[in-house]
């Protein structure tokens, strides 16, 4: 096996042993999107989760820089990736210049963040369609075969990881799993805030610290998150437990 | 009327409303208007009890909110505390034990079928929107999805309700309240809450009131502001924020 398929068989089971572990939704939805980053060799993938009304919110994405969060949830209800969750089908758009008259107020959002080309494949649920995984890439260019299924499949475990409760046979359970996942999303941005303040830190490394806390004391990112949040958890520890971790 | 329109209807009902209460009240009239519903009523929770009604399309429906009230039990709480809609479409039916008192109480008044649907501002639930109908029976589909947005739509009433000093009037002037709610849903927000949480040790939802009465009274977004406090050019003093370079600007 070359390289490449070495990392891919390995992203695959460590989500594979994350889901049997049951690790937080959200940390492993980050993991994915880190993941398919790596893999795929774009510079930033995000998954956007559709709520009840049909507009997409970011749920996870590989990298915490504001100005691709802003291109990715730009297309709340414009863009590759709402076309691609409207027809449930990927959209490649292999040089986004020469596309910009089509969704142009997400074309100058995506410019700003140094976005050339960008890539939407569908999150399925049988008939229906719950998301996108998008992909956005520094260089102009489409992506391979290769590249296209792996996203699929990446897209297609990110499905399984939010429906993984039950057998959701009722949509009515399908959107609470979904709207949990949005809601923790924000639990997540308001964690990174009190952190970032309490320490003065950028939102990269709010996040890194995040992540540390919860993984050295076992607790789930979202209840971390919450209790930071709820001011049950002061941010002095967090941040003094980065420091220790040399962060 | 298709999902576009029903959405538009109902944010039309609160648009250009004089007080945070009376885009309540238009917005539990336009809900029986459009829902196939008897009756609707909006109350606030604050610290998971029941603070009161905060809004209803008549008389009955304030009756029926203040019964939950009453009786300190209801879908109104449980949709709160459970952060999901909680339905009981057949109060008559022998399956339906959840809150017995209020149930006698509800179909005593007539009442067969409720159903409370949560209201969130920043992912915390501050309250709930009840649907009353005479007939027993479950939702039907469009009538659910436009409870979903009626929901929706309720936090922005709320939100000034909880924040007296904000201007109605401004608030509501110029865009239409799906405007204004989806811009309170972007990260740069959330993030910007979450730093206003640590300056002032505020819960989420009074962070986000805070924001929002900032943009308001400044003529801002909340997108506007929220990168303002991200980019440290907005000081977050208790009692008054400025921006950096301001005379009293201390700098962070």
């Amino acid at each position: 096996m070359s390289k490449r398929e070495d990392d891919i068989v390995a992203a695959f089971v460590s989500m594979s042993g994350s889901l049997a572990r049951g690790l937080d939704v959200n940390e492993l939805l980050t993991q994915l999107a880190a993941d398919c980053a790596r893999l795929i060799d774009v510079s930033a993938v995000g998954l956007l989760l559709a709520d009840p009304r049909g507009a997409l919110h970011v749920v996870a994405a590989s990298s915490e820089r504001v100005a691709d969060l802003e291109a990715f949830q730009a297309q709340r209800a414009q863009g590759p990736c709402h076309t691609c969750y409207l027809d449930g089908q990927p959209v490649n758009v292999p040089d986004l210049a020469a596309a910009a008259a089509r969704w142009p107020d997400f074309a100058a959002v995506a410019a700003k963040a140094g976005v050339v080309s960008v890539h939407a494949v569908p999150m399925r649920l049988r008939d229906a369609t719950i998301g996108a995984l998008n992909l956005f890439g520094a260089t102009t260019g489409p992506l391979n075969e290769a590249d296209l299924r792996l996203a699929q499949a990446l897209a297609d475990v990110a499905t399984v990881a939010l429906i993984q409760d039950r057998a959701a046979s009722d949509t009515h359970i399908v959107n609470e799993q979904l709207q949990k996942a949005l809601d923790s999303r924000v639990v997540l941005e308001q964690a990174k805030g009190v952190l970032a303040f309490s320490g003065d830190l950028d939102m990269p490394d709010a996040f890194a610290a995040l992540r540390y806390y919860a993984r050295d004391h076992n607790i789930k990112l979202t209840e971390l998150a919450s209790a930071l949040v709820q001011r049950a958890v002061p941010a002095a520890v967090v941040l003094g437990h980065a420091r220790t971790r040399g962060a | 009327m298709d999902n576009q329109e029903l959405r538009e209807a109902l944010g039309d009902a609160i648009t250009g409303a004089p007080t945070p209460l009376d885009a309540a009240d238009r917005l539990c009239t336009a809900c029986v208007q459009l829902l196939d519903v008897d009756g609707a009523s909006i109350s606030y929770m604050g610290d998971g009890t029941m603070q009161g009604t905060f809004g209803s399309s008549g008389h009955l429906s304030r009756t029926l909110d203040e019964l939950q009230f009453t009786y300190g039990q209801g879908p109104c709480m449980d949709a709160v505390t459970q952060r999901r809609p909680v339905l009981a479409p057949h109060l008559d039916g022998h399956v339906e034990d959840r809150w017995p008192a209020l149930t006698e109480a509800l179909l005593g008044r007539g009442i067969h079928a409720i159903f409370a649907l949560p209201v969130a501002v920043a992912s915390t639930p501050i309250g709930a929107l009840d649907l009353y109908r005479r007939s027993s029976g479950p939702l039907d589909d469009s009538a659910m999805t436009g409870g979903v947005y009626a929901a929706r739509l309720a936090a922005l009433p709320l939100l000034d309700l909880m924040n007296a000093d904000t201007d109605w009037q401004s608030a509501s002037e110029g865009r239409g309240s799906w405007e204004q709610l989806e811009s309170l849903e972007r990260v740069e927000v959330y993030q910007a809450t979450g730093m206003i949480i640590a300056a002032l040790d505020v819960s989420p939802a009074d962070a986000l009131i805070r924001l929002r009465a900032h943009a308001i009274t400044r003529g801002f977004s909340a997108s506007d502001v929220a990168y303002q406090i991200l980019n440290r050019r907005l000081v977050l003093d208790r009692d008054d924020w400025h921006e950096v370079g301001d005379d009293d600007g201390r700098g962070t």
